[in-house]
């Protein structure tokens, strides 16, 4: 047997300064065979791109390795000094990052980006270096190389960025290539291209990768073997096949457990009995880029165009849509947290796109909004109590304080909460205990219908469910109806009763769960549900 | 019997200082406040900073405190206005020699015309009144009589230190970590230091005497408060109008924004310093035409240093201002404000509630490094003669009374190192403190834009 | 562009007429011409027609803003406010209450102020700049934390202490460069030195802080990781990476201060007796000469407007990521 490209022998990592270190990777063992892909699979904090960033020694200066080697071609790695090193990063090992919107110099071409490491490692300059650059750039599918070298950073889109990226980790050959979660930052159209990209390049030049990802969907389609990190530990290690097939680890199965799949929704629609709680209609939302009369004429961004929608009561609509298509700012916009540029809200026979600001406050408290980020959607100067009652305070709803710390106790035991922790601050919670919190906030009120904006995408996928889990028995024991924002299509199905698809600020396509998952009509959403990541396995 | 006497200046401190312990309090109870200032209290050098800050902090209080007291001169009765200061210093305030003298000195520094016993005018170095009066004129005695009394002074003041050490430190500092030690052995240098100098001025000027004869370490204490004053007064004025036009700039845009903006980039757009020198000018002007409304010199050097605080206030809010601007139309869009519009909340509590204290870290950070460019603008203002009151005792003024005599030999160098070394002292603290304070409430540095340039001194250099 | 550039000047006219009506209220308003006469004139010796007299000369005896004697425009063309406005809209300053010529002053005195302002700006840059690269470089070892310390007590020292120390030590002591002057040509180098030298000191602990942390900033930044995981070296990474966007900052705040170094340093002019624009303001501040002041103040803020167009056009320069529009 030909000994492995990259071994990783017992690596332990701590973090955090000298008083208070806590062990982060915790011995682990990983080795990657020349022309293998591993993929190795984790939750957030689980120390999977800690690894990564050991492996080229780049950790940030408050993780520091206590202990391991890590070899390269029987090379020990960290043995090495400071300029030897240099010379393995870029040439032997490319490193794609997670986020092309800050990994490029901003101030730098794309050409130069890419020629730097050719210069750097392999001496190029001139036309030599110019030619190998527009390569690398037209290898990655970037088009109109001659041009696009000249750019900048800004200029490119963020999938056109990530493509920089691999050029880059590309342009010296290297015999490694680590990306640590090169799609999580994309759409799912574009997830599926740069996945298809880094696949071929791997088997085109016989590298080996590692990939870290949190997404078992992404391990599935690209992985040789899979590893799955727990708390700095690896918990499993098996080839894919065998792993998709039947995970060992009970932490594993947790995470097949968890996930969302495209399944036929289990959901009966809910009966036209009456008038819809909500009819949207010819709804459009326009951004001006500039406002103020000598920043120039006013230059509409169009977010949302002629949109039309409508929830009856106790129904979820999923809105799917990638990032860009509108939906967040529809959202928004029929809460009126976003001025209308034209149509109607009829919300319970009332027009909200014509209230007076008075009469909208007094409306508020029957529509409320869940948010994406449970870190930023909480007031982090304000105890979980005061910010439970703030609606209550401003609707003057809660009568006296002794009514409205009850109505927060009883609030918080709903989301599966303490009542002691009313006197906690966000800061002291979780990321899933605060989507809890902030769906209290909003209950608060007795909403008919809650917006939820993506509300479990800033989430691990194990907490993902329990968030949808307690939507759903709200939506059972209260009678909501949902307006759920997502680019999930794997959500919709567990969810909606129906499904709205959007793109580009128009409503492109909508109908049952049934209709529009397993027989789309419009070409954008069969080429959405074309690019997920499909797991063709049954779950254990 | 002393009546209580506040002058303007001091209701405004004490009033500051209130606010202050207000804010403490508060401090105490809300744990998201708690955690940055508790960052603080672990760095050794802001802790240690932070002391040498409330001794310089106690002087001006101490300072503040003016009574009327009627003194009874041999000839009749006769009211001064005093402060707690002036009273236990009274040595050092009454010990007026004729004109100069070295620190030290048993003699003037220059020679006078004497009338001899013998009935002639001869030109000698007089012998001091009240500097070293006490004290044998030899060398060896007078170096004997320093040492005993600064072992004395150091002594008592060691004891002294040690025991408000082992009264304070434990329960204010929880436990002896790095910072607890540091700031213990800065209160012991202090003490040591602070005994020393005292022990010694009662008997000799330690810093000599100025042209008039008065002593130049009193001169030195008293203008701790007015380089104080200046330093915090000065953010009374500008904290309310950069607060409020700026967060209601950032949060309600449009119109609003058009206005503030306008306001704060036309003032700004006027040099500082001429706008702060066209108002000591037309303050003069307004003296001068109601010369009968200032009787007291006192409340006339008050005033002014009022004045001086108002103008100075107003022309730094602006950039203050442009900082919370920026970062109310920052948080404007966060989901936390957009939830409270959707839960109905009023646009005043949204402010109240949500944008004024998520911009409070940056009126912090900003109030303290302002600070100590503040104290150094008052020196560099009052040589242009449009600082405080000359009556008034400052750095400034010894500064600027010092300069007049540089060209002479040998030098009268100690009115100025006094007022250089003792603001020196005040401007160290305060800006190692800033530092620590901005580390603490902005981890991520520069992400408001702030910056350690210093636009007041910048102006005047 | 040019489009731009007339839209920010048509956006700077408004600021420009509320300084010049912000001056006018404190010169003319709150001290009004009666007063500026008497304290020309003298305050106990002045008769009611001396007064008017002088008022009369400098055409002061006009109306503050409206003329109800007069009719149509002229209602508010011949006023104090329009009549003054207008001429300092034109660049006519006038002459001083005491009679001399400003504009004729200030063609003259702007160039000892630039002949100190203009070194010290450079010196100061290429100083402060190398002193911070190194310590970004080298960060962590004992030279950052060292300077680091030596900036803060630098910072802290007042610029009086600066000019002071410079020239008892320069001066006095060493007989160097002389204490104070100024000589024409080549003969005022001499002279220049120790004011360029305590101007750049004076600022010099601030401005590294300042660029320390800009660099600080840029190193924390995910493309300096990038760049690292590229194998590129470490001077690489500073010069090529790092200071190149920490550049973009520095150079756009000097910009900024540009057109203000034509007003001279009040302070390092008066003690070293450059008769530069700096000394001037503060002669005009000491006889009371409310037309130099306001003639100043005028001119500090359009040169202070000025600097805020020349950042725009700048940033525009240095920045690919701005564009005009």
């Amino acid at each position: 047997m030909p000994p492995p490209l990259l071994r990783i022998e017992n690596l332990c990592v701590e973090f955090g300064p000298s008083h208070a270190r806590s062990r982060v990777i915790d011995q682990l063992w990983v080795e990657i065979a020349r022309g293998e892909t591993l993929v190795l699979v984790g939750e957030s904090g689980s120390g999977k791109s800690l690894t990564a960033l050991s492996v080229v020694r780049l950790l940030p200066s408050a993780a520091h390795i206590v202990g391991g080697r890590v070899y390269l071609n029987e090379q020990d790695i960290f043995a090495l000094p400071a300029h030897a090193m240099s010379a393995i990063r870029g040439r032997r090992i490319g490193f794609v990052f997670q986020e092309p919107q800050v990994a490029l110099n901003p101030v730098m071409t794309i050409g130069d980006q890419v020629g730097e490491v050719l210069t750097c490692h392999l001496g190029l300059r001139g036309r030599a270096r110019r030619t190998r650059v527009l390569d690398a750039l037209a290898a990655v599918g970037i088009d109109n190389p001659e041009q696009r070298a000249r750019e900048y950073p800004h200029q490119f889109s963020g999938g056109m960025k990530q493509r920089a990226l691999i050029a880059i980790a590309l342009a010296a050959e290297p015999d490694l290539l680590i990306a640590d979660e090169p799609t999580t930052a994309l759409d799912v159209t574009l997830q599926a291209q740069i996945l298809t990209l880094l696949q071929t390049e791997q088997r085109r030049r016989g590298m080996g990768m590692l990939l870290i990802t949190h997404d078992l969907g992404v391990a599935w389609q690209v992985a040789d073997r899979v590893a799955v990190m727990q708390a700095g530990r690896l918990v499993e290690s098996a080839p894919r096949q065998a792993f998709y097939a039947a995970p060992a680890h009970p932490y594993s199965q947790q995470l097949f457990a968890a996930l969302p799949r495209l399944a036929a929704s289990a959901r009966p629609p809910v009966a036209a009995t009456e008038a819809p709680l909500l009819e949207v209609q010819g709804l459009s939302v326009r951004f001006p880029r500039r406002w103020g009369w000598w920043r120039g004429t006013p230059d509409n961004l169009h977010a949302v165009e002629g949109a039309s929608l409508s929830i009856r009561r106790g129904e979820t609509l999923a809105l799917v849509g990638e990032s860009g298509s509108g939906k967040t700012s529809m959202g928004r916009a029929i809460l009126r947290l976003l001025p209308l540029a034209a149509g109607r809200v009829v919300f319970q026979g009332q027009d909200l796109a014509q209230l007076a600001p008075a009469a909208l406050r007094l409306q508020r408290r029957h529509l409320q909004m869940v948010f994406q980020d449970p870190y930023a959607a909480m007031n982090p100067r304000l105890q979980i109590g005061e910010i439970l009652q703030e609606g209550l305070i401003a609707q003057q709803l809660g009568g006296g304080p002794a009514e409205r710390a009850a109505r927060v106790a009883a609030l918080l035991s709903q989301v599966g909460l303490l009542p002691a922790h009313a006197l906690r601050y966000p800061h002291e919670f979780s990321g899933g205990q605060r989507q809890r919190i902030c769906i209290a906030r909003a209950l608060a009120l007795a909403p008919a219908l809650l917006v939820c904006d993506e509300p479990t995408s800033a989430l691990d996928v194990s907490v993902q469910a329990q968030i949808l889990a307690l939507l759903e028995e709200l939506q059972q024991r209260l009678g909501l109806a949902y307006l759920f924002i997502t680019h999930n299509l794997g959500v919709v199905a567990r969810v909606a009763h129906r499904v709205a698809v959007m793109h580009r600020g128009v409503i492109v396509e909508e109908g049952t769960v049934n209709q529009v998952l397993f027989a789309p009509r419009h070409p954008y959403t069969q080429s959405l549900l074309a690019a997920v990541p499909r797991l063709d396995v049954r779950t254990p | 019997m002393p009546t209580l006497v506040p002058l303007w200046s001091d209701v405004c401190l004490w009033l500051l200082v209130l606010v202050g312990l207000w804010y403490a309090r508060q401090a105490r109870r809300h744990e998201p406040l708690r955690a940055p200032w508790r960052a603080v209290r672990r760095g050794p050098m802001a802790l240690a900073a932070a002391c040498v800050l409330l001794v310089y902090l106690a002087i001006a209080l101490l300072d503040s405190v003016h009574l009327e007291r009627t003194t009874r001169p041999a000839d009749g009765a006769e009211t001064a206005i005093l402060s707690v200061l002036d009273v236990l210093l009274t040595p050092l305030r009454l010990g007026v020699e004729t004109s100069y003298s070295a620190p030290f000195a048993t003699r003037a520094f220059s020679q006078e015309s004497v009338l001899t016993s013998a009935g002639r005018v001869q030109r000698e170095y007089p012998r001091l009144r009240y500097g070293a009066a006490h004290s044998a004129e030899s060398q060896g005695a007078r170096a004997r009589d320093i040492f005993q009394r600064s072992a004395t002074g150091a002594v008592a003041g060691l004891a002294l230190a040690l025991s408000a050490l082992w009264l304070a430190l434990p329960a204010a500092l929880g436990r002896t970590d790095r910072a607890a030690r540091a700031a213990g052995l800065t209160l012991l240098a202090l003490g040591v230091g602070g005994g020393v100098l005292l022990a010694l001025a009662t008997r000799y000027h330690v810093f000599g005497t100025d042209k008039v004869g008065s002593d130049v370490f009193y001169q030195a204490l008293k203008s701790v408060r007015t380089g104080l004053l200046i330093g915090t007064l000065t953010t009374l004025v500008a904290l309310p109008l950069a607060l409020v036009l700026g967060v209601a700039a950032g949060y309600f845009r449009g119109f609003t924004d058009d206005l503030v903006q306008y306001f704060y980039t036309t003032l700004s757009a006027i040099p500082g310093v001429l706008l702060v020198a066209a108002s000591a000018l037309l303050l003069d002007a307004y003296m001068t035409r109601h010369a009968e409304a200032f009787t007291s010199l006192l409340a006339r050097a008050d005033l002014r240093l009022l004045a001086l605080c108002g103008i100075l206030g107003i022309t730094s809010w602006t950039s203050l201002c442009r900082l919370l601007r920026a970062e109310a139309l920052k948080l404007r869009e966060m989901d936390f404000v957009h939830a409270a519009r959707a839960l109905g909340a009023r646009s005043g509590q949204i402010l109240r509630q949500h944008l004024v204290p998520n911009v409070m870290h940056i009126v912090i950070i900003t109030t303290v490094l302002d600070f100590s460019s503040l104290v150094l603008a008052e020196a560099a203002l009052t040589y242009l003669d449009i600082g405080v009151d000359p009556s008034m005792d400052s750095w400034g003024n010894m500064i600027n009374a010092a300069r007049l005599e540089l060209a002479r030999e040998p030098l009268v160098w100690w009115s100025l190192a006094a007022a250089l070394s003792s603001m020196f002292g005040l401007v160290l603290a305060a800006n190692i403190f800033a530092d620590a304070v901005r580390d603490a409430f902005d981890p991520r540095q520069r992400e408001f834009g702030l910056t350690p340039s210093a636009p007041t001194a910048r102006v005047c250099e | 562009m040019s489009a731009y550039l007339i839209r920010r000047l048509l956006y700077a006219l408004p600021i420009v007429l509320g300084v010049n009506l912000l001056t006018f209220v404190l010169f003319f308003v709150v001290n009004t011409p009666d007063d500026m006469a008497r304290m020309q004139l003298g305050e106990r010796r002045v008769t009611a027609q001396a007064v008017a007299l002088w008022k009369a000369e400098r055409g002061y005896d006009r109306p503050l803003f409206w003329d109800a004697s007069r009719s149509g425009v002229d209602q508010l063309t011949d006023t104090l406010f329009f009549t003054s406005s207008q001429r300092l809209f034109s660049f006519d300053f006038g002459r001083s209450d005491a009679g001399r010529d400003i504009g004729a002053d200030l063609r003259q005195r702007m160039w000892p102020s630039l002949a100190i302002a203009v070194p010290v700006l450079l010196v100061e840059l290429a100083l402060a700049l190398t002193w911070a690269l190194l310590m970004a470089w080298l960060r962590g070892s004992a030279l950052d934390v060292w300077s680091a310390i030596v900036c803060v007590a630098m910072m802290s020292c007042s610029g009086l202490f600066y000019i002071i120390g410079g020239q008892w030590l320069m001066a006095k002591l060493w007989h160097l460069v002389p204490i104070s002057g100024y000589g024409e040509g080549l003969a005022a180098l001499h002279f220049l030195v120790l004011p360029v030298l305590v101007g750049v000191l004076a600022s010099l602990g601030a401005n590294v802080r300042w660029y320390r942390a800009l660099f600080a900033e840029e190193l924390a930044k995910d493309y300096v990781r990038m760049a690292h995981a590229k194998g590129l070296s470490e001077p690489r990474v500073m010069f090529g990476h790092v200071l190149r966007n920490a550049l973009i900052p520095i150079l756009t705040g000097v910009v900024v201060l540009l057109p203000s170094l034509f007003l001279g340093a009040l302070i390092t002019e008066a003690f070293f007796a450059i008769p530069g624009l700096g000394s001037y303001t503060i002669e005009a501040l000491q006889a009371q000469d409310f037309a130099i002041v306001r003639a100043m103040v005028y001119l500090g803020s359009l040169l202070y407007i000025a600097g805020l167009l020349l950042t725009d056009l700048s940033y525009v320069l240095v920045d690919p990521r701005v564009r005009l529009a």
